[in-house]
C-alpha cells in the first residue's frame, strides 16, 4: 500500500494512505499516512458507522493539506468500538452434524446440504436487508461450491467445475465463497457478533469447516508445491490454525 | 479476527521483518484546499468486478472500479485469509468509502468523487507494480483528480 503511495505521487498524484500495519509504513517513508489501530480488513473501522467512518476519512484527508512533509506518519486516537465480543451472542443455528465420518462421500454430500439448509434463511435475509453480497468469487452456485469440497475429500478426484483454472484453484474459490456464505448467514442475526465470535462459531461448530481443516490436511500432503502452499496458506487463517492446533 | 499485535509471534515478525522498498527521492506534491479536491480511491484490497477474474497469488495488474457500479457487484479476492473479511460483507465502506466520500462532498468537506477508482492485490511484492501504478497515476490525472486515499487489508 505505502509503495502504490510512492509511486502515484512520484507521478505528480496527492496520495494519503491509511496504514494497519505501522511498521511497514515507517519502513517505506511514502508521503502522508494515517496509522488506524483497527483490525486488518478494516481501514475504515467499524461496519455501518457512518460518523466513524467520515472522521477516519476526515483526518486521513486533511494530511493532504498539511505541510511538514516530505513524510508524515499521524497515529488515528480512537479504537473500533466494535471490536469486542458481546456477552449476549449466541450462534443463531443449531447445528449438530459435526462428528459424521468425514470419509463417506455420500453421507458427507448430504450432510452438509442439510446444514446448507439450515442457514440459508439467515443468508437470505442478510442479502435482503444489506442488497449485496460477497459470495459469487467462484461463479459457482452454493449447492456446487459445497459439493465440490465433500468431492474433494473422496478418491477418485472430482472433475474440475472451473476448467479454465487448476482444480486446487478452483477449491480455493469454492471455499471463499462457502465461507462468505455462512458468515453472511451468521452476521443476518439476532445480535451481530465480532469478528472474532464470528470465526469461533465457524470453525468451531460447521461441519464446513471440519471439511476445509481437512482439505488443509490433504493439500499439505501433496506433492506438489503451489497445492501445497494453498493448503497452507489459503484455506484456514493462521490464527485458526493455532488456536486449533493444526499441523 | 485480529490486530497485528494480536498474531501469533511468528506472523509478527514475518509482517514486521518483511521486506519493504524504501526510496531515495520523497516525492510530496501540493495542491488546493482540500474543499475543491477531487478524491479517488486506490485499493490494495483486490476487489474485482463480480464476473471478472478473481486476483491470484503474484498479480501485479490492477481493476477498474467505476464509481458508478453498484456495490453489490464488487467483490473481494485478496489471497490472503489473515484478515477480518466480515466487516467488508457489512458495509463495503469499510474498505471501499465511496458512500462516505459522495456525503463528505455533498457537505463540502471535498470538492468531488472521482469518476473511477483503483484495485490492486496486497501482499505482492509492490516493487512488481511499478510500472502499473505509474500508469494508474495517468489515468487519475486524464480524471483530475488531485487526492488519493489508499486502503489496504
Amino acid at each position: 500500500m505505502s509503495a502504490l503511495a510512492y509511486f502515484l505521487e512520484d507521478e505528480g498524484v496527492p496520495t494519503v494512505a491509511i496504514s494497519l500495519i505501522r511498521v511497514q509504513t515507517e519502513k517505506v517513508g511514502n508521503p502522508r499516512s494515517l496509522w488506524v489501530p483497527f483490525e486488518l480488513g478494516r481501514p475504515l473501522g467499524p461496519p455501518n458507522d457512518a460518523a466513524f467512518q467520515k472522521n477516519v476519512l476526515a483526518t486521513a484527508l486533511n494530511l493532504l493539506t498539511a505541510t511538514p512533509g516530505p513524510v508524515f506518519l499521524e497515529d488515528y486516537p480512537l479504537d473500533d468500538p466494535t471490536g469486542v465480543d458481546l456477552d449476549s451472542w449466541g450462534p443463531p443455528f443449531a447445528l449438530d452434524a459435526l462428528e459424521i465420518d468425514l470419509s463417506d462421500e455420500a453421507l458427507l454430500q448430504s450432510v452438509l446440504a442439510n446444514e446448507l439448509r439450515a442457514i440459508t434463511p439467515s443468508y437470505q435475509r442478510f442479502v435482503a436487508e444489506n442488497r449485496r453480497t460477497t459470495f459469487g468469487v467462484s461463479g459457482l452456485n452454493i449447492d456446487a461450491c459445497a459439493a465440490y469440497l465433500a468431492a474433494y475429500l473422496s478418491s477418485p478426484a472430482p472433475a474440475n467445475p472451473l476448467p479454465a483454472v487448476s482444480p486446487v484453484q478452483a477449491l480455493r474459490w469454492a471455499v471463499d465463497d462457502v465461507k462468505a456464505y455462512y458468515f453472511e448467514a451468521v452476521a443476518a442475526g439476532p445480535g451481530m457478533p465480532s469478528s472474532r465470535q464470528a470465526q469461533g462459531w465457524f470453525w468451531d461448530r460447521t461441519l464446513a469447516a471440519r471439511i476445509i481443516i481437512a482439505l488443509r490436511k490433504l493439500l499439505l500432503a501433496s506433492g506438489d508445491n503451489r497445492t501445497q502452499a494453498i493448503g497452507r496458506m489459503n484455506l484456514v487463517p493462521g490464527v485458526q490454525a493455532i488456536r486449533l492446533g493444526l499441523t | 479476527m485480529v490486530r497485528l499485535v494480536d498474531l501469533p509471534p511468528a506472523t509478527q515478525n514475518g509482517m514486521r521483518n518483511l521486506d519493504c522498498p524504501t526510496f531515495e527521492r520523497k516525492p510530496f506534491v501540493s495542491g488546493p484546499p482540500l474543499r475543491e479536491r477531487r478524491i479517488a480511491v486506490v485499493t490494495s484490497a483486490g476487489l474485482v468486478r463480480r464476473g471478472e477474474r478473481p486476483f491470484v497469488s503474484g498479480d501485479v495488474d490492477y481493476r477498474v472500479l467505476p464509481g458508478d457500479m453498484p456495490s453489490d457487484q464488487i467483490l473481494m479476492t485478496h489471497v490472503s485469509v489473515n484478515f477480518d473479511r466480515t466487516g467488508f460483507q457489512r458495509d463495503i465502506n469499510v474498505v471501499h468509502p465511496l458512500d462516505r466520500l459522495r456525503a463528505m462532498a455533498t457537505e463540502g468537506v471535498i470538492g468531488s468523487v472521482a469518476s473511477t477508482h483503483y484495485s490492486f492485490m496486497g501482499a505482492t511484492d509492490p516493487r512488481g507494480m511499478e510500472a502499473n501504478a505509474r500508469a494508474v497515476a495517468g489515468l487519475l490525472k486524464s480524471d483530475r483528480v488531485d487526492g488519493v486515499l489508499l486502503t489496504p487489508v
